[in-house]
């Protein structure tokens, strides 16, 4: 879907982005991420052409992205960024139909699909439709955002730190939203973060980013199980690294069947993180956990032995 | 690294392209007997001839070379460049006086023409230019404006006898001294005056929120009279008044003069003073007002020694603000009497003596942005941490 | 709701320009009436009322001079303040806005009486200076205006794919609106004023009662000119008031 080959960036005399190779499947959720000034931004902004590369070659669909005009281009991606970039003096409503305006939509075709956003993204159409942005809460205005960049129905989604400026709640809520919407729409994105949790918990594909070079790039567990190197681990978050695997791995991977034994008291959804599942041990002092299913009906254990040994033999 | 060469500068282009031909085409200077029979113009090549005008050219198209690829280096030399034809302007005009003006002549007289205005005009503009891209402090741009203006004086002092300019201040340069004074002492008082008042004023109005939005309407409303019509419009009760009052008439007070000029001078400027003293005094990072109550200073501990120094800088801006402005409707009260350097321009354009006008706008002009640069200075000067 | 006040803004702020411009134009046809009044103040003179030429005609040519001068500088000022905030014209940037900033240091007045040597006396050497000297705060304000944008806004506006043209129409320019019309606000109250002294080089406009009050030594004459040009002045004033949106964005 995207294909960047031995892309490189420079400006005047210093190179932002140096020689990278990346390919990004369609539905697929790509997260760039690495420390300030380490070219993942520079990286997204060339894929839109907001930024021209200098050498290599950039592919959508198999196409040079050279080959379009930079607006058509544009108005085929999705585009969300930190500060929302909501025009000021226009209304939530409007501020969704940009894209499908720019590209001439019927008006009928517009509000409808404006409004279908709106529901999609959990904002009451009589609510905020006549909404301006500076009436918006930093994470309404980021829905906003996000519903922006989707009016048109890209297949391509850009997004570059968009929960960046909010509080952890907000923000959590937002990536799971985020993570919900993906299963449903399967469109291709990049995102950009510095924050490592965020990444590693949206991630199809992770690309850590250092000095305008990929110094790694495979799915989150790869990259927390083997970091090429000493930098890649301390990004990862060196001796946190056991607990943000855990955080990526259900409980109902290391559930054994129910024992003969008796049920233990504490419980723990089957598909909750073995990072929660954890956190009730230690904080109920139990070293047995009952897996329940949504139906709260239990349907396997989980000891503290398993949580702990399973791990050390992978 | 190789350095990458920088683009052309096509704002010195087009600076220096557009002051050549006016420099070739324009009259340069224009050369009369006598002040009452309208001159004859020179153009540059007249003056000194096909070398003196090549030689003239010389470093105008240097500057030109240089920008086409301007690195730092380059520029700086650009820079000196034009300091260096500034300060020749005036070497030039003594020479073309010399050249032009017969000194059998006693009234004879030289003017300046619209080419070397405009020349003068771009050059300045260039140095600017320079000055912004060689990301030189204004003070430093100011200092290299002194070249010139001593080359100015200097032949001013020596050779330029027969400009016309030079001629219409010796004929009243006793009168030229006093009109600075009295330009200088309205302005003064007025400031001086708006300044006390004003801090009132801003005090006042901190005090008792409800007087605020009566005051700044007020104001604005006073702002917004034309400058002529406030003088006329004081013009009637202030003669009514000293009519009436023997006292104020004693000060000499009346309809027209000093009086009405003062009222008016200080009516404008209460907007500016009073609004940047609000402003400051109000927008103080409430952050340091509450660490200093918090670590228990006083009311009025807070005020001398935080709220006060740290909105210093804007109030000064206002000074600055009015000071300019004041400069500038001084010399419109030299119609209702009030004297000053608007004299000579209300003189000169009632007798079409083009060098009188001048002989007034031209100082008033540098007064004004004498007064913007220094004060401007002083405000950067004051800031913690010095300039932003 | 916020539409609401506005509209009551709105209904509560139309009347003020029109009860200036009803005393403007009351002042200008019934001068004549207050013929008593100004006898009181003027008792010596044979004439009371100005007489030269009719007050409507002289606030015609006021407006004209200040309309024409205002008009053009707004052509000249925003189109000079886009042209150098494009990538072509960036180069200029700098430059313009150092000229717009040290200009306005400038007094007008001084303007005006530098433009006479050059362009001579009357009616056009008026505009021009009035152009020239009113561009300033609208080039200023301009430049304010459009690099006061949250850089955010036109970024997202370009990623989105909006073109050049686009940009400036439908995001650049109405976001810098109100600063914009502050400077042309400013360039035309600093206008109105400096056309009155424009009748000492020429023109005919409601200066002219107000220079020959004083060279003639007629209060009355004074007091008709300034009264006018102070209710011309809070008339545009006020227009501009009611057009200009409440409070900062």
């Amino acid at each position: 879907m995207i294909d960047l080959i031995h892309v490189t960036k420079r400006f005047g005399a210093t190179t932002a982005v140096d020689d990278i190779s990346l390919s990004v499947a369609q539905g697929e959720l790509c997260v760039l991420v690495g420390t300030s000034g380490c070219g993942k931004s520079t990286t997204l902004r060339m894929i839109n052409r907001l930024i021209e590369h200098s050498d290599g070659e950039i592919h959508i669909d198999g196409q040079q992205i050279r080959a379009f005009r930079e607006e058509t281009l544009r108005r085929r991606m999705g585009y969300a960024i930190q500060s929302t970039g909501l025009f000021p003096h226009w209304t939530v409503a409007r501020n969704i139909g940009l894209v499908p305006r720019l590209l001439k939509w019927p008006q009928a075709r517009i509000r409808e699909r404006v409004e279908e956003l709106m529901t999609l993204l959990g904002l009451p159409v009589s609510e905020f439709a006549d909404k301006y942005p500076r009436q918006l809460s930093g994470g309404q205005a980021q829905r906003v955002g996000v519903a922006r960049a989707l009016a048109a129905d890209p297949d391509i989604l850009l997004m570059d730190e968009p929960f960046g400026a909010l509080d952890p709640i907000t923000r959590e809520t937002l990536q799971e939203e985020l993570r919900a919407l993906q299963g449903r729409l399967h469109k291709t994105i990049v995102f950009v973060t510095h924050d490592m949790d965020e990444a590693l918990r949206l991630a199809d594909r992770l690309v850590v980013m250092d000095q305008g070079r990929i110094k790694q790039q495979g799915h989150p567990l790869e990259l927390l199980r083997e970091p090429a190197d000493a930098f890649v681990e301390s990004l990862l978050g060196g001796e946190d690294r056991g607990l943000k695997e855990a955080a990526l791995l259900p409980v109902s991977e290391r559930m054994l069947p129910l024992s003969p034994r008796l049920l233990a008291r504490e419980r723990v959804a089957h598909d909750a993180s073995l990072r929660e599942a954890l956190s009730i041990m230690l904080w109920r002092h139990a070293e047995r956990l009952t897996v329940v299913d949504d139906e709260d009906l239990p349907i396997g254990e989980l000891s503290l032995r398993r949580l702990v040994g399973a791990k050390a033999h992978e | 690294m190789p350095e990458e060469t920088p683009r052309p500068n096509i704002v010195l282009w087009s600076l220096l392209l557009a002051a050549l031909p006016a420099w070739l085409g324009l009259d340069a200077v224009s050369v009369a007997p006598n002040r009452i029979v309208p001159g004859s113009g020179h153009s540059a090549a007249e003056v000194a001839g096909l070398p003196g005008l090549v030689a003239s050219l010389v470093p105008a198209l240097a500057v030109l070379w240089l920008a086409w690829r301007p690195t730092r280096e380059r520029l700086r030399l650009a820079l000196g460049l034009v300091v260096a034809m500034l300060a020749a302007l005036p070497a030039w005009l003594a020479l073309a006086a010399a050249e032009l003006v017969d000194p059998a002549l006693p009234q004879a007289r030289m003017g300046i023409g619209g080419g070397v205005w405009v020349g003068l005009f771009l050059l300045l503009l260039a140095l600017i230019e320079l000055r912004t891209r060689l990301t030189l402090s204004r003070p430093l741009g100011w200092a290299l404006l002194l070249v010139p203006l001593a080359s100015l004086a200097l032949c001013l002092s020596l050779w330029l006898e027969p400009l016309a300019l030079r001629r219409e201040y010796a004929g009243r340069s006793q009168q030229f001294l006093a009109a600075i004074g009295e330009h200088l002492l309205l302005v003064g008082s007025a400031v001086g005056l708006s300044l006390v008042i004003g801090v009132g004023l801003a005090l006042a109005m901190r005090r008792w929120p409800r007087a605020r939005e009566l005051g700044f309407a007020v104001l604005n409303f006073l702002q917004t009279i034309p400058s002529l019509a406030l003088f006329g419009l004081l013009l009637a009760p202030l003669a009514w008044l000293s009519a009436r009052v023997d006292w104020l008439a004693a000060l000499g007070v009346s309809g027209i003069g000093w009086a009405p000029a003062l009222l008016a001078l200080v009516g404008y400027s209460l907007l500016p003073m009073v609004r940047n003293t609000y402003v400051a005094l109000e927008e103080v990072d409430p952050g340091v007002v509450d660490a200093a109550r918090g670590m228990g200073m006083s009311r009025g501990q807070v005020f001398r020694q935080v709220r006060l120094p740290l909105a210093l800088p804007v109030i000064l801006e206002g000074i600055r603000i009015t000071s300019v402005q004041a400069i500038g409707l001084t010399a419109v009260a030299a119609l209702i009497g009030a004297g000053g350097l608007g004299t000579f321009i209300f003189q000169g354009l009632g007798q079409a003596a083009m060098d009188l006008v001048l002989l007034g706008a031209l100082p008033i002009l540098v007064m004004a942005l004498a007064a913007d640069a220094l004060l401007g200075a002083l405000t950067d000067l004051l800031r913690p941490g010095g300039a932003t | 709701m916020s539409e609401a006040i506005a509209k009551a803004r709105a209904g509560r702020a139309w009347w003020v320009p029109a009860v200036w411009g009803a005393l403007l134009l009351a002042a200008c046809l019934g001068m004549g009436a207050l013929e008593g009044l100004f006898r009181w103040v003027e008792p010596d003179s044979r004439a009371v009322i100005y007489a030269r030429a009719d007050f409507l005609t002289l606030l015609g040519r006021h407006l004209l001079v200040v309309g024409v001068a205002a008009l053009a500088a707004v052509a000249i000022g925003v189109g000079a303040a886009v042209a150098v905030t494009r990538r072509a014209g960036r180069d200029f940037l700098p430059l313009v806005a150092q000229l717009a900033s040290i200009g306005q240091t400038f007094p007008p007045v001084a303007v005006l009486a530098l433009a006479v040597p050059v362009l001579g006396f009357g009616t056009l050497p008026i505009i021009v200076a009035l152009l020239l000297y009113g561009l300033l705060p609208i080039v200023r304000n301009t430049l304010a205006g459009i690099e006061g944008i949250d850089p955010g806004v036109r970024e997202a506006a370009r990623g989105m794919g909006m073109t050049g043209g686009q940009l400036l129409r439908q995001v650049e320019l109405p976001l810098a609106a109100p600063v914009i019309l502050a400077g042309i606000r400013t360039s035309v109250t600093i206008n109105i004023a400096t056309a009155a002294i424009g009748a000492t080089v020429g023109a005919s406009n409601l200066g002219d009662p107000i220079i020959s009050g004083i060279v003639n030594g007629n209060t009355a004459y004074v007091l008709q000119g300034a009264l006018l040009i102070g209710l011309l002045a809070l008339t545009v004033d006020s227009v501009f008031a009611r057009l200009q949106p409440a409070g900062p964005r």
